[in-house]
């Protein structure tokens, strides 16, 4: 065994571990890196999902302004409406906030919310608009999602006229 | 026996960076599709918002109409007019407006009826108490524009 051959050995595999621990670290920060990324962005997904879903909720409140004849009272943020069932028999129908949760009611008799859980009303605003021929109801709807990290508040807006009436 | 030793750990640690450069690979794809989800989801929920937006704007035209035809009638053919909230009501103003990110726009175009038929025809009578509308809403998406149009024709039925 010369002193030399076994210097020069420990010199080689030294390096190489060096640079081989400095290739593999570079690719975990990497690796780590992506999956923080994709896992951020499944989240958003179902955050984007649940954004997506309250747009049920307008839908809802069109269908129900479109059916109605006329506008019993309307504030800022509850809005009652004057509608017929399927035997053609009077009825009332309501949107109102209450809290950060949106009640739909029929007949005074609450229904339930129209809001999933995980999202949370910011801001309702209705408005009514008085034509010729009858009445519009102006909608404007901001939501947030709870699952958010970052709470992106979303608007929805929409105006529908009154056809009950037509 | 020494040199044999050497070979095989080199070999291994070939093999070792072949299996990791694979993984991190694999690894980087998948966070691409993950990232172009997020943009996916953004824009489908851009177009859920986009939808109410374009109801908007065919109600805006109705309420128009149930005011007074000349409303609609009194428009200019080919003139981009903005949906505006103004007094109480919608009116269709030339001041360009924005609602968030999106831009709303109404053109009212003429319609002709055939002469014999009275079908919506490329050329014929022009009909007065009818007019076509297309209204469109269009938004920046990740450096491009999109659009979406919705088309309706809206009939003078209250002046008669």
């Amino acid at each position: 065994m010369s002193k030399k051959n076994l210097k020069t050995n420990r010199g080689v595999s030294l390096i190489e571990t060096l640079f081989y621990i400095v290739l593999f670290t570079m690719l975990s920060i990497v690796v780590i890196n992506a999956m923080i990324t994709m896992m951020k962005s499944f989240k958003e997904t179902a955050v984007q999902r649940e954004l997506a879903q309250s747009g049920t909720i307008v839908e809802i409140m069109s269908r129900e302004i479109k059916k109605a004849y006329d506008i019993s009272s309307l504030s800022s943020t509850d809005l009652v409406l004057n509608t017929k069932d399927e035997l053609n028999n009077n009825k009332t129908v309501e949107f109102v906030l209450s809290g950060s949760d949106l009640l739909f009611k029929e007949n005074n008799v609450l229904t339930g919310n129209l809001n999933v859980p995980n999202i949370t009303i910011i801001g309702l605003t209705f408005t009514q608009i008085i034509t010729t021929k009858g009445k519009a109801v102006k909608i404007t709807l901001s939501v947030r999602s709870k699952g958010d990290a970052t709470p992106n508040t979303e608007n929805f807006y929409d105006t529908i006229v009154l056809r009950g009436n037509y | 026996m020494r040199i044999n030793k050497k070979n095989n750990k080199g070999f291994m640690m070939i093999e070792i960076i072949i299996a990791t450069s694979i993984i991190v690979i694999f690894v980087l794809i998948s966070m691409s599709v993950a990232t172009k989800t997020i943009a996916f989801s953004r824009q489908s929920f851009h177009i859920t918002q986009a939808a109410f937006l374009l109801e908007e704007s065919a109600e805006v035209v109705r309420i128009n109409r149930d005011n007074a035809w000349i409303n609609i009638s009194g428009l200019t053919a080919s003139t981009i007019y903005y949906p505006t909230f103004s007094g109480g009501t919608w009116v269709l103003s030339t001041s360009p407006t924005q609602v968030d990110n999106f831009t709303r726009t109404v053109v009212m175009s003429n319609v002709n009826r055939d002469a014999t038929t009275s079908d919506i025809a490329p050329s014929g009578v022009n009909d007065t108490g009818t007019k076509l509308f297309t209204v469109t809403v269009s938004w920046l998406e990740g450096g491009q524009t999109i659009t979406k149009t919705l088309k309706f024709y809206i009939s003078d039925i209250f002046s008669s």
